[in-house]
């Protein structure tokens, strides 16, 4: 009700804003918003924020782009992809913009001649670590940066005693008090996965199976379990924990020593996309400057060139980091998680 | 016509006399056309989705030709037969331990002088109302290893380190199952407990058999029927939920069915491994639902009669308080204090901030109904969806029911055990088959209410058609038969006679349906379309999050809207409807 009210405030004062706001659109820009004003809204599946960030961003796109409803849908990365390939079985699409975190689904979207080819033109401003991994072909791009590392809680484990590697965590001193995500469920666990996986052989999860991790659904879960202090150590998105350091909730990050694993998530128009040109015009916010700026004040690492990742925090190109390419992530992730599976028995 | 009639419904139990059987025809009528058109709706509704998802078992997903493979992925892994054998011993477990909580409270809140009766009832209705998934909530807040509320303060009580309680086990699972459940039981036995005539009990008081003796001989061998029907029930829900055990088993790693078709649904999407996994099931809890009926038919049941017998109520003397206690256990247990937590967490900045001021706020409250953008929109289609199914359901079970009980066209059992078997279906296999049928093109629903609305009414046939047939069974033929004889049609007797006796059991019938279907979870998961999604899914996308005091915010409201529906519903049918006064 109060949002309908505020809608329809903002709807009056429009004729002023919108003069102001438009001055700053590009041509292109302009054209989309234009067209897409007729469209009135934008639904995007998302899986790469937390519900909270999902909300926002489509709160500042509502700011910038009055007259279009932005209607975010977080889930984890596996329910939003059945969701999204149900959709396309069904051949009625419903949503308009995908993101996720494991890019493998964009690929097996674009097999499927389900995604719209389009590279928002704010891409020739990217980072240049992040600009080579959009989609060669034209059909995704890099919509957030996200890395994985380990999250404790301060109450519970000094920062003597707190791991310093991703071997670390296989310390039996971490009997019960591990939280990790499952990477059925999870995209970017899949990913994690793998990786460590890679690394240290599958004897990692062996042992790590042995000091009973919870297994959550969600990487969002180990850090609200830590923050409960019902785990001590997760292995989670340091932005969310970064986050948490500056709200003065009692976690801290650490960057592990073989360095962060990298998940890039990947977002893209879908192919018979019911509001076309909305969903145009979000993928190019999400690689707006304001978009950037934004995620930097979430201590989140910036799209764009231009843009300083926060104080603190290193940017991308300085710090080691783990990446799995897509395609060996499509190749490696049903096998990985099957034998997830029968070596956690759930 | 009517002699007809008359005669073949009083062969029912014995062998049906073969010029019955050649006569049907003869039966017709214009209101028969009516019971065929439910016929049709209800092969449309069941037949369609089970009958696709049978063929699919069958399917070779490549070349769409026959192929036994499907059966060979679903149970050629340990792990997965395993996941099968989970499941079976989960629900027996859940089933024995809500049989523990139902039974006695029915027992003592029907048939004792239990002090505040009403207490618990109003209790057990709370179980009843609160979602399965909330229970779970509140039972990890409560319960989890090393932050629970409980094992904190067992924690600051003696300064071990180790756990009271943790509900990421077995036994957590089949706690939180059984506090979910065990109202179906409780409720189903408490009205046969209320059918019973004293005067029997009187009689083998008279012969000479003590209260233990009269209970065991005389009242338990009428209520069995009751038990074990409710019992099964038990089972086949413990079997399809699927929001308890995706809060708790995957932590706890004990995985069961729901859980492992997850995993057939999520990539590579193999709805046709995923069928063929849930077939044994589906034999399983027929062959269950079979001896059910043989138990049933060796006896004649519709002794309870509309005559008024006396009831009298057993005096406990000194055990009335320890009965009260157990019984308010169980309500502590089921009720009370996952509802305190979640109300607790609902209002707190952080869940393990423990009450203080500074802990305390509505910002979750402002989130999910101003900030959230579903969450507005999910409770009125939650609602609304609930609604209407609910309604469907209940019109459609009775005409079942009726045409089953009185045995208006040939085959009629067909119907019932039709209108029964969305029970032993997991909601999310029936979602996949309505999935199948109706989202997809040339029908093309998806993204609708209505393909919700079909779905929870599918769903929830076997609890309107069990009330139905309960109902119906109870009204013996004579009174219609009557209504013929003076010249009524079928349908002036239903009207005149069936409506009215059946108010009040259709009503209850109606809620016991709203309430679950507005707080649905397994069938939506895959039917919601981004502008369809009810409170439940919601909720558990939250739960992925660990988004608790929002979680519990939202929750919270949904229970309090709930809570006002049957609220209502107690106003316009008397306070004897659920709760209803001895």
């Amino acid at each position: 009700m109060l949002r309908n009210v505020l809608a329809a405030a903002a709807l009056a004062m429009s004729p002023f804003c919108a003069h102001a706001q438009q001055a700053e659109l590009t041509d292109s820009e302009r054209q989309l918003y234009e067209a897409a004003k007729a469209e009135g809204e934008v639904i995007w599946y998302t899986s790469q924020f937390t519900t909270e960030m999902s909300e926002a961003a489509c709160g500042l796109f509502m700011e910038r782009y009055e007259g279009i409803k932005c209607s975010p849908v977080r889930a984890t990365g596996g329910v939003t992809f059945q969701r999204v390939m149900q959709e396309v079985q069904a051949g009625a699409v419903q949503g308009d913009v995908f993101s996720t975190n494991d890019q493998s689904d964009l690929i097996e979207l674009k097999k499927l001649n389900a995604l719209e080819k389009f590279m928002p033109q704010s891409a020739e401003a990217m980072s240049p670590v992040l600009k080579p991994m959009n989609d060669s072909d034209g059909y995704f791009f890099v919509s957030s940066v996200s890395p994985y590392g380990i999250a404790y809680n301060t109450n519970l484990v000094s920062a003597e005693e707190a791991p310093k590697s991703w071997a670390d965590l296989n310390d039996p001193k971490w009997k019960d008090q591990i939280a990790i995500a499952h990477p059925s469920f999870s995209g970017s666990a899949g990913l994690w996965t793998l990786a460590m996986s890679d690394r240290f052989g599958w004897e990692y999860f062996d042992t790590l199976a042995e000091l009973n991790p919870q297994i959550g659904r969600s990487i969002a879960d180990g850090y609200n379990l830590i923050v409960s202090g019902e785990r001590k150590v997760a292995v989670t998105a340091i932005a969310l924990s970064r986050q948490g350091e500056a709200e003065g909730q009692p976690v801290a990050t650490v960057v592990p020593e073989e360095g962060l694993m990298l998940p890039p998530s990947g977002t893209a128009v879908l192919a018979g996309a019911p509001h076309p040109n909305a969903a145009k015009l979000f993928a190019e916010f999400m690689l707006s400057q304001e978009y950037s700026e934004w995620l930097v004040s979430l201590k989140r690492y910036p799209l764009r060139s231009g843009v300083q990742p926060a104080e603190g925090i290193d940017p991308l190109d300085t710090g080691k980091v783990i990446t799995v390419p897509a395609e060996e992530a499509m190749q490696g992730l049903v096998d990985i998680q099957e034998k997830f599976r029968e070596t956690f028995g759930i | 016509m009517s002699s007809v009639l008359s005669s073949s419904s009083h062969t029912e139990i014995g062998t049906a006399e073969p010029a019955a059987r050649v006569a049907w025809f003869r039966r017709l009528q214009p209101s028969t056309f009516l019971w065929i058109v439910l016929a049709i709706i209800l092969a449309l509704l069941i037949v369609a989705p089970v009958g696709m998802l049978v063929t699919k078992s069958f399917t070779d997903p490549v070349t769409g030709g026959f192929t036994v493979q499907n059966y060979i992925d679903a149970y050629g892994k340990a792990r997965h037969v395993q996941a099968l054998v989970n499941t079976l011993y989960m629900s027996a477990a859940v089933v024995v331990l809500s049989l523990l909580f139902g039974v006695p409270l029915a027992w003592a809140c029907t048939r004792t002088d239990m002090p505040f009766r009403n207490i618990i009832r109003l209790g057990i209705f709370g179980a009843f109302v609160m979602p399965p998934y909330l229970g779970g909530v509140g039972w990890i807040l409560l319960a989890g290893p090393n932050s629970g509320w409980i094992n904190v303060a067992w924690e600051s009580l003696t300064g071990s380190p180790e756990p009271l309680v943790n509900i990421f086990t077995f036994s957590g699972l089949v706690l939180v199952m059984a506090i979910n459940t065990y109202f179906t039981i409780f409720i189903l036995v408490s009205a046969a407990f209320e059918m019973i005539n004293s005067e029997m009990e009187d009689a083998a008081n008279i012969l000479g058999a003590g209260p233990f003796t009269t209970a065991m001989k005389v009242t338990l061998p009428l209520v069995l029927p009751s038990i074990l029907g409710s019992a099964l029930l038990t089972f086949l829900i413990s079997i399809a939920l699927y929001g308890v055990p995706a809060l708790i088993s995957i932590p706890a790693r004990f995985p069961v069915v729901v859980i492992q078709l997850t995993e057939f649904f999520s990539f590579p999407l193999r709805v046709e491994v995923a069928a063929a996994y849930s077939i044994p099931l589906l034999l399983i809890t027929a062959g269950l639902m079979a001896l059910q009926r043989k138990i049933l038919a060796r006896k004649g049941y519709t002794a309870v009669s509309g005559k008024g017998g006396e009831r009298r109520i057993v005096k406990l003397g000194r055990w009335r308080w320890v009965v009260f206690g157990y019984s308010f256990l169980v309500v502590v247990i089921s009720v009370i204090l996952p509802l305190l937590v979640l109300m607790m967490a609902a209002f707190s900045r952080s869940w393990v901030g423990g009450l203080s001021l500074d802990n305390l706020t509505l910002q979750n409250f402002h989130y999910v109904l101003f900030e959230h953008s579903s969450s507005q929109q999910a409770l009125v289609t939650s609602l609304v969806t609930g609604a209407a199914a609910a309604t469907a359901a209940i019109l459609l079970a009775l005409a079942i029911a009726y045409v089953v009980q009185r045995k208006l066209l040939p085959m009629s059992e067909v119907l019932g055990f039709l209108a029964m078997s969305p029970f032993v279906i997991p909601g999310i296999v029936l979602a996949i088959g309505f999935y199948a049928v109706y989202a997809l093109p040339p029908v093309g629903l998806y993204g609708t209410y209505l393909l919700l609305i079909l779905a929870f009414t599918t769903r929830f046939l076997p609890i309107a058609y069990t009330t139905s047939q309960a109902g119906v069974r109870a009204i013996h033929p004579e009174m219609e038969e009557a209504v013929r004889i003076l010249g009524g049609g079928r349908l002036t007797a239903i009207r005149k006679v069936v409506g009215p006796l059946l108010k009040r059991t259709l009503a209850s019938g109606w809620l016991l349906i709203f309430v679950p279907a507005a707080q649905e979870l397994s069938t939506a998961v895959f039917l919601v379309g981004p502008n369809t999604r009810v409170v439940s899914v919601v909720l558990l996308d939250m739960s992925e999050e660990g988004l608790l005091e929002r979680l519990s915010a939202l929750g919270s409201v949904l229970l309090l809207i709930i809570v006002g529906v049957m609220a209502i519903g107690v106003r316009f049918l008397g306070r004897d409807f659920m709760l209803r006064r001895t």
